[in-house]
């Protein structure tokens, strides 16, 4: 294996079904120990670009390179070295949890006694102790995705392609599959991971990339994402003294606001800045003014979420105005 | 360990459909033992190329070649179970071809077929006994006829199983294909004796080339025709395993 040069190497790469294009030229590079986010909304040309770089789907056009190793050609070399989570179910009916994972480490021609220990390991990892002996037909929806999740773990990788792999876990077990990843990441491996949760994505992901009807928006780390695409944020307050005319028109004054509103009932005051540091204390100033008291005050984070449905809406304007010019 | 001892091992542990192996097994002993002998009873005898054997024993091989075609639905039901449980597509992603993959289900159809048969046949043995001859020649040509039966038999399946891509349809059609290849095969009955439409259709039919074959290797009764229809059989399973194929690459992922 081809030990330097990035993990994957996409370029221009494209796939239409039919008339419809759902890839449409992306190219972007995985480090190796990097974990690559791909976000995007229902039908953007994740899965799609999974299939492709994981040699299920031909592309229609353009090139890869995965592990140093040229996609169109190579995929007998690519295949043994990556494990892949669909994001569609995938198990052997007819065994339990513990040999469906034997069967499949003894597949990827896993020795026995390594595969025995590994089993013991990952059913402790991923909680699967209770039903080890189930079969796999009879297992929850989560309990599945768990085993789909664990059971590639059985066989060594160097690049793991995950599509969604947290859809239906619990949040304990999300956050244990999670720092799983992680710690196997610390240990090299390369992760490639798509999903809707975006505190997920942030919690993960070293730099994400976004797509959109088959197009990449952008390709950033979690921070840059929000800081760049992340709405202004809100600070709220409330006086003790409930609410104020005075205060009201004084806000509009202080430089930095962009909105403000108060609730009559709830006496809160939400402030739109994008420099809630300087507006801050200039709202305890204008209380200090009027006679008034601060009784609570916090500003609401941009969060991930935010920044990704600016990117994706914009890019739906972007979209639509390119269509009408 | 070898690729295929290891995907063949992973088809049979997985993917054994155990309900329709039961019937598979059992459903040929009413031929055995209730239908020949019945029939049998009325004195009833055959002549299979100059040798003249009774109606028990020539439904007893008949339906050891039963349990071939059988044997070879479960080629279809392998790769059913794999795409419906997202297991096709895992196994395309793992360390192995997608022709590796296509003939570890047709070797874990053979295994089936033929195991089955075999069984069928320690079955049949006491009924079929007295005009068993063994030969090497008839050896290699029950050899023959159970391997290529399978082959055929399970390509036909995995062409049905690809092109019907729901459970219900495939059962349905599977069925009544089983069916018509019964009833229009020497099975049941010498066929040069049928109806001219049933001989026309039975003429094309691989389970009569299959049972004609397979019949002529237990009593060694060789007829010139057997070489023929050993030819024909060859070439049936030949040109159904590359259907198979061609209709397996086409599977959409
Ligand atoms: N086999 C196929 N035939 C035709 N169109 C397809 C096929 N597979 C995907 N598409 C289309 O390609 C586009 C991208 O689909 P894809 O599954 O990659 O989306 P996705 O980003 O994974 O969406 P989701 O978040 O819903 O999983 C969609 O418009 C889909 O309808
Ligand atoms: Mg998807």
């Amino acid at each position: 294996m081809t030990e330097d040069g990035p993990a994957v190497l996409v370029d221009q790469l494209s796939r239409s079904f039919g008339d419809k294009v759902a890839v449409d030229r992306v190219s972007f590079a995985i480090d190796r120990g990097e974990v690559f986010g791909f976000l995007g909304p229902n039908g953007a040309g994740k899965t799609t670009t999974i299939k492709m770089l994981t040699t299920l789907l031909p592309p229609s056009s353009g090139k890869a390179t995965i592990l140093g190793h040229d996609l169109a050609t190579e995929g007998r070399s690519i295949r043994p070295r990556i494990g892949v989570v669909q994001q569609q179910d995938s198990f052997d009916q007819g065994l339990t949890v513990e040999t469906s994972m034997d069967i499949y480490g003894l597949i990827w021609d896993v020795p026995k006694a390594e595969r025995r220990r590994r089993i013991e390991e990952l059913i402790d990892r991923f909680g699967m102790q209770e039903f080890r002996k189930t079969p796999t037909i009879d297992l929850s929806a989560g309990q599945r995705r768990r085993l789909q999740v664990a059971r590639e773990f059985i066989h060594d990788m160097d690049l793991f392609f995950l599509d969604e792999p947290t859809v239906g876990l619990d949040p304990i077990v999300r956050r244990s599959v999670l720092d799983y990843l992680k710690e196997r990441v610390k240990g090299g491996l390369t992760i490639f991971f798509t999903t809707h949760v975006l505190e997920e994505a942030e919690y993960l992901c070293d730099r994400i990339a976004v797509i959109n009807q088959g197009r990449i928006v952008e390709i950033d780390t979690p921070e840059n994402l929000k800081r760049r695409f992340g709405s202004a944020k809100e600070v709220e307050f409330k006086l003790l003294q409930g609410t104020s005319k005075e205060m009201a028109a004084a806000l509009a004054t202080l430089d930095g606001v962009t909105h403000q509103a108060q609730d009559e009932g709830s006496g809160v005051y939400r402030v739109t800045t994008s420099s809630p540091e300087s507006v801050i204390p200039g709202i305890y100033r204008l209380a200090e003014r009027l006679n008034l008291t601060v009784s609570s005050i916090y500003i609401a984070e941009t969060t991930l979420e935010d920044a990704f449905i600016n990117l994706v809406t914009d890019a739906k304007h972007a979209e639509s105005n390119a269509g009408e010019a | 360990m070898n690729i295929y001892v290891r995907l063949v091992y992973r088809n049979l542990r997985a993917n054994l459909d155990k309900a329709s192996l039961f019937f598979e097994l059992v459903f040929p002993l009413f031929f055995i033992f209730v239908q020949g002998p019945a029939i049998g009873g009325t004195g009833l005898q055959l002549d299979l190329g100059g040798k003249i054997v009774g109606y028990a024993e020539y439904l007893a091989t008949g339906a050891v070649t039963l349990t071939v075609i059988n044997g070879g639905t479960n080629a279809g039901t392998q790769l059913w179970f794999d795409r419906k449980n997202g297991m096709f597509e895992q196994l395309l992603m793992g360390p192995f071809t997608r022709a590796q993959y296509i003939l570890s289900i047709i070797l874990a159809t053979l295994i089936i077929g033929v195991v089955g048969s075999l069984l069928v046949f320690a079955f049949a043995f006491p009924v079929v006994g007295a005009g068993i001859a063994f030969t090497l020649r008839g050896q290699l040509l029950i050899a023959a006829a159970l391997f290529l039966g399978t082959v055929f038999f399970g390509s036909f399946a995995i062409t049905l199983s690809v092109a019907l891509r729901s459970s219900e349809t495939f059962q349905v059609v599977s069925t009544f294909a089983f069916f018509i290849f019964l009833f229009t095969s020497s099975v049941f009955f010498p066929t040069g004796s049928a109806p001219l439409a049933i001989q026309i259709v039975s003429l094309g039919n691989p389970l009569t080339y299959t049972t004609d074959i397979f019949r002529a290797g237990i009593f060694d009764a060789l007829t010139p025709l057997v070489s023929l229809e050993l030819l024909v059989l060859g070439l049936e399973a030949v040109v159904m395993f590359v259907l198979a194929v061609v209709a397996f690459r086409r599977i959409r992922v």
